[in-house]
């Protein structure tokens, strides 16, 4: 599965490699996946075969990983829509596949999921989730729970009304679709199912928001979704509230910039949680929320760890959605604290955008996130550490009244960054969500904007904007091992064992995604858009360009 | 049928005289389901679709290019619309995708010099009126024929940086 397991550790058991011999790490194989957009998401690896989804166009790759140089089994290429180029806020990502029941299923972006013989490489079902011209795309991985294929949609810059839908497994039938706000109805609140920690009342999702905005409300889901077999709860972050000028929706604006737990059977909400009230820097709650069980005050947790993009680390009680812990893990302004009585976090007022505050500076993080939720982090058991990838980015803030046009961006906001204290742009840590305190960091001059892969040999591997790729020590940071890959990394590295009984990490390299939109000078296949370098980083085009390719690692 | 240009055409200046003028009248004539041999009253022009548009910057085959128009813009350079045209920009969402005074996000540069569908006026009208097929959203149907000029006008008043294709990292020689 996309996370590894179903609590998104991406921890690997496999222990070949270690500290001491990753220095001899070497690539060993690599393949063009003749794609240019950003390559976010992971290779999966399933019966010595290795499946790629790509950026749109969405082709399916499978390889065999029995044979020599890897020829591929078969390739899949779907009709998808070229619109999805441009109802699509944030270049056309895909974030991963999921394997179950012999089958590889995964979103298109034009709004369709997809599952595939995984043998064969035969279309077994295809159906229409989301709809473009309402602005929702889809590039998230889905997750299949029992028998359900759970998928949601992006579209918090179009002025969605975001939602999380349920598929049989089987045959692909829409079985239940629940809206992550509105009327209770809506959202599959039932009286007695739902009991939020910190929250009470009925229709919360209309009465949070002024007049009749929650239609337009946002709350997209374009993250990763996580499960617990035990709890039998998935749990998901919503995104952004829209427009971004929040003084068009007066109110919390439940349920954005939330995490929502639901049962995966009937889809019936049991508890929420909002990290950013009335969100108006685009604080995404999309991030992935990491499951384990800690030991917190010397009792036993079921937690839930999520990095949000508003520079806090939250570990949850994954059972009740009570905050345990709140700590900043990025350079944050806007917010204080977070009051663990009610929940809430502490507001700067002077940090608060909106038609009427002109131009807000220094608001620290931008709304690229203290990390993006397309970034996900990883937890070791045997180190007890998070590991994640940070950036560190301030922003000031130009918020005007915007007009909701159906299938046109909701958004009217001019935010340029810089680099936040320190003047290195990223990095990576390692964070105690026990006592949320980071334990190391390496920082990086570039936004960091890959996922994160730990192994039981105590080696993190992560890689950089400027197409670095990186193995260094769980436990100290040290560099290990480093190898220039081509393009940017925005993908996430996961680690396999051959048919041959070695261990292998692989990752994606093909720079991309959000942060990309604002630095177009390193497109160079479009002779029809030629942009000026963005001030914020100048130089990352004289250090890489596009281009999607498949590396194998190993010793 | 009738093939004589209707009146909305006649702000269109026609490359090729007689083909184009009977050309654009027919599309008009169809697409306005105006099939009647005389049609009682000229149709508004703000109902009423241009005609297709002449792309000079195509390879012809033979080198005949197909019967288009290249419809003017009347409303060129005239600095009122020109402001009109920037509101417009913020109001219909196109910064949304082409990034605030057409510096390019998800969608591309319009302040490059550059053109993926050609730069004539009547070129980026018909892509702001029928759309394209990356997702560039069809406004036509939004904003009408008036509408499209005034976006046509400030779109085309972009400055272009004197040298868009050499970026250079190297301190000047």
């Amino acid at each position: 599965m996309p996370g590894a397991d179903y609590g998104a550790t991406r921890f690997s058991a496999l222990s070949q490699i270690n500290a001491q011999n990753a220095r001899r790490l070497r690539p060993l194989w690599s393949f063009s996946t003749g794609v240019l957009g950003g390559h976010e998401g992971q290779p999966l690896v399933v019966n010595d075969t290795m499946y790629v989804v790509t950026p749109w166009p969405n082709v399916l790759y499978a390889f065999d990983l029995t044979q020599e140089g890897y020829p591929l089994r078969w390739k899949y290429r779907p009709a998808v829509s070229p619109n999805a180029l441009g109802a699509a806020c944030c270049d056309s990502v895909n974030r991963g596949a999921f394997f179950a029941d012999g089958r590889i299923l995964y979103n298109l972006l034009d709004g369709h999921t997809v599952a595939v013989d995984a043998a064969s490489g035969r279309q077994l079902w295809s159906t229409q989730v989301a709809d473009m011209q309402a602005g929702e795309t889809t590039p998230m991985a889905p997750l299949v729970a029992k028998d359900r294929v759970i998928v949601g949609a992006s579209g918090g810059e179009f002025g969605i009304y975001g939602w999380l839908k349920a598929l049989d497994l089987k045959t692909g039938a829409i079985v239940w679709t629940a809206h992550n706000l509105g009327p209770d109805a809506d959202m599959l609140i039932r009286p007695g199912t739902f009991r939020p920690p910190y929250d009470q009342g009925t229709d919360l999702g209309v009465h949070t928001w002024a007049r009749e905005s929650w239609r337009t409300g946002g709350a997209p889901v374009w993250g990763s979704i996580t499960y617990d077999p035990e709890l039998d709860l998935i749990y998901y972050g919503t995104g952004n509230a829209g427009p971004y000028n929040a003084e068009q929706r007066a109110g919390d604006n439940k349920w954005t910039s939330s995490v929502l737990a639901r049962r995966p059977e009937d889809g019936a909400l049991v508890w929420a949680y909002q990290f950013t009230p009335h969100d108006s820097w685009d604080y995404d709650a999309t991030g992935t929320m990491i499951l384990a069980d800690l030991v917190i005050g010397g009792k036993p947790v079921k937690a839930l760890v999520h990095f949000d993009k508003n520079g806090f680390a939250y570990t949850l009680d994954r059972a009740s959605g009570r905050v345990l812990v709140a700590a900043p893990f990025a350079s944050l302004n806007w917010a204080k604290s977070v009051d663990l009585a009610t929940g809430r976090p502490v507001v700067d007022p002077s940090k608060q955008t909106g038609a009427s505050k002109g131009n807000v500076k220094d608001i620290c993080p931008s709304l690229e996130g203290g990390v993006s939720p397309s970034s996900p982090g990883a937890y070791s058991p045997r180190t007890h550490l998070f590991y994640t990838s940070v950036n560190n980015l301030c922003m000031d803030s130009v918020v005007t009244q915007a007009a909701y046009i159906k299938g046109t961006p909701y958004m009217s906001s001019t935010n340029p960054y810089s680099a936040g204290p320190g003047g290195n742009r990223g990095g990576f840590i390692a964070w105690d969500a026990t006592t949320g305190r980071k334990a190391w960091e390496d920082k990086e001059s570039y936004p960091t904007w890959s996922g994160t892969l730990v192994t039981a040999g105590d080696v993190v591997f992560y890689g950089t904007l400027d197409g670095w790729f990186k193995a260094v020590d769980a436990r100290s940071g040290k560099l290990l091992s480093k190898f220039k890959v081509g393009s940017g990394v925005v993908g996430n590295p996961m680690s396999f064992r051959g048919p041959d009984g070695r261990q292998y990490v692989a990752i994606y390299a093909g720079i991309g995604g959000d942060w990309a939109l604002l630095t177009g000078d390193f497109i160079s296949a479009d002779p029809a858009d030629v942009r000026a370098p963005a001030p914020y980083m100048k130089d990352i085009a004289r250090r890489t360009s596009q281009g999607g390719i498949v590396w194998i690692f190993g010793l | 049928m009738d093939l004589r240009p209707v009146s909305s055409a006649r702000r269109f200046s026609s490359t090729r005289a007689g083909a184009a003028d009977h050309l654009a009248a027919l599309l008009a004539a169809l697409l306005l389901g105006a099939c009647t041999q005389q049609p009682a009253s000229p149709p508004a022009e703000q109902s009423a679709a241009p005609p297709s548009v002449r792309y000079d910057s195509h390879l012809a085959a033979d080198e005949q290019l197909p019967p288009g128009a290249n419809p003017l813009n009347p409303k060129a350079g005239d600095p009122a619309t020109v402001k009109a045209g920037e509101t417009l920009f913020g109001t219909m969402n196109c910064d949304g995708c082409h990034g605030g005074a057409g510096s390019g996000w998800v969608g591309p540069s319009l302040a490059d010099g550059r053109w993926r569908y050609g730069g004539s006026d009547a070129a980026v009208f018909a892509s702001i009126y029928y759309g394209r097929p990356k997702g560039m959203p069809a406004f036509g149907g939004k904003l009408g024929i008036d509408g499209v000029w005034t976006l046509v006008s400030y779109v085309k008043s972009l400055p272009v940086p004197a040298d868009i294709a050499t970026e250079s990292w190297e301190s000047a020689h």
